[in-house]
Parts: structure tokens; C-alpha cells; sequence
């Protein structure tokens, strides 16, 4: 099932483009030697908007989530959503209030959990596919003006099969998954958030790997290294892990039943089962 | 679409979570009724929808708008979402939209 035909976008979407960051660093190069001030503050700032459009590839998100993200960055050029950042984005949804001038045209996309605004520059048949009401991919640059999010859309065409929103859903969700696990602290003392995949250390300095049953646990916690035989008690995890402790019992609890850690003196304190 | 108001993604078992609320979800027509149509949500649950319906209707629809019942949503609109649709991926969407993701969605 094919969801990547681009029937009606103009070709103009990039996603990653390792041309353009070589065409930016050429053009970095030639303003640094240029003695026109005025005229390389443009240029560097059509190459950061380069740059940051084809460093970043595309996220699918919710209309939520964007709504929710928060600028980064000391220039407010990208978004952060779920601790990482994001540039470009795709959106799937209903369009409304569809609005053509000359030289564009702007419309809102519903996609059940909030609306956003869209833009799309230099308007290429798209008055004869674009109506009210109808379901839509999107992709674009995500800016904000006055406060106010909205997307310079890249892309966009009509959905021609509809098992294309569960799959954006779906993505949106299996993205927020995947940043999740992303965040991880490494050394000694430390811990990591883990997949169900992830290796557990054993306390004497070998990894088991373990599958979680439950794809609703997303904490899967570390021993932390060097851990003594009373084992780790729970409001040490917490506090490793920043999070809440009956987040740290459902865990604990999850993998207790697996057979994967044991309770060592009490109830408060756990041990990963040593794996010969 | 009430864009001041999401629409929270169900089937047939979470909608009677949601009665009063704006909910979407995805069915199979079974027939047409007076004023709507009996369909089958995507977990093999009877729903009646009351409410304008395009025309002609495909065998699968999508219908957004209030739940009135446990088995029964005031549809404000109606989508042909074509012949061949994924029921139970649509279904395993709600299950997760509704649970641990959340947050993602409402």
C-alpha cells in the first residue's frame, strides 16, 4: 500500500537534501567573503531557513502535539515537541476556509484534535483539487507569527485512500514512541529509558535482553551499575528517572510478573534476575 | 468540522465512554435508514447514525458528531471513505488513541 504519491504538489518538497547543504556551505563561504553587510545578513538567513529545511526531515504529528510545541533555539527557527526538534512536519486532515489570492493561497486543516493554519505559496492546480471539507496530506515548514503556528506547506494533496489517516495516526503515535526512548542519560550512575528491547544489566556486569509483554510500558528501567545486593530501592529510580513513583511500581510490577527482577529485602527495593 | 471542539477517535465499545461528547469514528454501512443509516463499527458493534448522508453512500463512512447513545452518534458529517478500508487497523488506533496516547489526540 503506497502512500507516498505526491499526485498534485509541484515538486518543490524537500525533505533531506544533501545538495542544498552543500550549495548552503558554498554560499556561507562566499558571504564571509563578501563586503556587502546588508546583503549577507539575507543571505544568512535564507541559508539558515535552508539549513534547518533540509536538516530536519519530515515528522508526522498531530494537530495537538503542534499546538502544544514550544519554541528552541536561540533563533526561534524550529519547534520543540517531546524534548526534540522539529522543523518540518506532516499533517493529515479536513480542509476548510479555504481562502486563493494571487499569489497564494490559505486554508485550515482539522484533523479531529485541533485546526491549523496552512499556507501554500504560488498556487499550482490546486484550486481544481482543493475544496471544502475534503481530507488532505499536508507537508511544510512549521512557523509561528504573532504567537500564532501555522505551516508553509510544502506539499499537499487529496487522499485518495483512507487507511492513510489511521497510518498518519498511527505514525504520530510510533514518532512519540520512538523520541521517547531517545532520551537517555549514559555514564556511571546513570540510567536509561529503555525499549522493551533494551538490555537490563544483572548486577554482575552482563546484559540480559528482555521483551516486555505490554507495549504500554514504556519505562523499562537500568540497575544502576555497581548496584549491591540489597538492590535499588524504588525512590532512588524515581529520582533517577524523574519520574513519578507509581509510574516506577507500574514498571515494577509489569516486570516483576515477567520474572525479570525480584523484590530483594522488602518490598521497596529490587534486584534484575541473574542470567547464567 | 467543529474546529472548537475535538472529536475524540472510537468504536463501537468506547463510544458509550463519550455520550454527549464529539466523537468520529468509522463504520460499515449496513443499511440505510430514515433520517441516517445502521451501520457496524470496527469492532463488529451496532450503531445508528442520524443525520444528512451523502449520496450514494460507499460501504464505508466516516461519521462525526455527537453521540446521543451508547449505540448512536447525531452525525453532523458524513465522509464516503470508499469501498475497502482497514477495520482493524482503524480499530487498534482507537484502542491506543483512547489509552496511552492519549494525550496525543485530546
Amino acid at each position: 500500500m503506497n502512500f507516498s504519491e505526491s499526485q498534485f504538489d509541484d515538486g518543490s518538497q524537500t525533505s533531506y537534501s544533501p545538495a542544498a547543504a552543500v550549495k548552503a556551505k558554498f554560499l556561507s563561504f562566499y558571504v564571509s567573503s563578501s563586503s556587502s553587510s546588508s546583503s549577507s545578513s539575507s543571505v544568512l538567513n535564507y541559508l539558515q531557513y535552508l539549513q534547518n529545511r533540509d536538516t530536519f526531515g519530515l515528522i508526522p504529528l498531530t494537530v495537538k502535539q503542534i499546538s502544544e510545541a514550544s519554541h528552541s533555539g536561540d533563533d526561534k527557527s524550529s519547534f520543540n515537541v517531546s524534548g526534540v526538534d522539529v522543523v518540518n512536519v506532516s499533517v493529515v486532515g479536513m480542509v476548510f476556509n479555504i481562502v486563493e489570492r494571487n499569489l497564494d493561497v490559505t486554508f485550515t486543516i482539522d484533523d479531529g484534535t485541533r485546526k491549523l493554519d496552512c499556507k501554500r505559496c504560488y498556487i499550482h492546480i490546486m484550486s481544481d483539487l482543493m475544496r471544502q471539507g475534503i481530507y488532505v496530506h499536508v507537508d511544510g515548514h512549521l512557523k509561528s507569527y504573532k504567537g500564532e503556528k501555522h505551516v508553509a506547506v510544502f506539499s499537499v494533496r487529496p487522499l485518495t485512500n483512507f487507511d492513510e489517516i489511521t497510518f498518519h495516526f498511527i505514525a504520530c503515535i510510533h514518532n512519540h514512541m520512538h523520541t521517547s526512548k531517545v532520551h537517555k542519560i549514559r555514564g556511571d550512575g546513570e540510567y536509561m529509558n529503555l525499549t522493551p528491547n533494551t538490555p537490563i544489566l544483572n548486577g554482575a556486569n552482563g546484559f540480559m535482553s528482555t521483551q516486555s509483554s505490554q507495549i504500554s510500558v514504556p519505562f523499562i528501567f537500568y540497575g544502576v551499575k555497581g548496584v549491591d545486593q540489597m538492590g535499588v530501592h524504588t525512590d532512588e529510580l524515581a529520582k533517577k528517572l524523574k519520574l513519578p513513583i507509581n509510574k516506577i511500581m507500574e514498571s515494577i510490577r509489569t516486570l516483576e510478573d515477567e520474572g525479570v527482577i525480584y523484590a530483594s529485602i522488602d518490598e521497596f527495593n529490587y534486584k534484575a534476575v541473574e542470567v547464567d | 468540522m467543529d474546529t472548537q471542539n475535538p472529536a475524540v477517535l472510537v468504536n463501537g465499545d468506547l463510544l458509550r465512554n463519550y455520550v454527549g461528547t464529539r466523537v468520529r469514528t468509522v463504520i460499515q454501512v449496513v443499511r440505510p435508514d430514515a433520517g441516517g443509516l445502521t451501520g457496524r463499527s470496527t469492532d463488529e458493534k451496532q450503531i445508528v447514525v442520524k443525520g444528512t448522508l451523502p449520496s450514494p453512500l460507499t460501504t464505508f463512512v466516516e461519521v462525526i458528531g455527537v453521540a446521543d447513545t451508547a449505540q448512536s452518534i447525531r452525525a453532523e458529517i458524513v465522509t464516503n471513505f470508499g469501498d475497502a478500508f482497514d477495520t482493524n487497523n482503524f480499530n487498534q488506533l482507537c484502542q491506543l488513541a483512547n489509552g496511552d496516547y492519549r494525550h496525543l489526540f485530546i
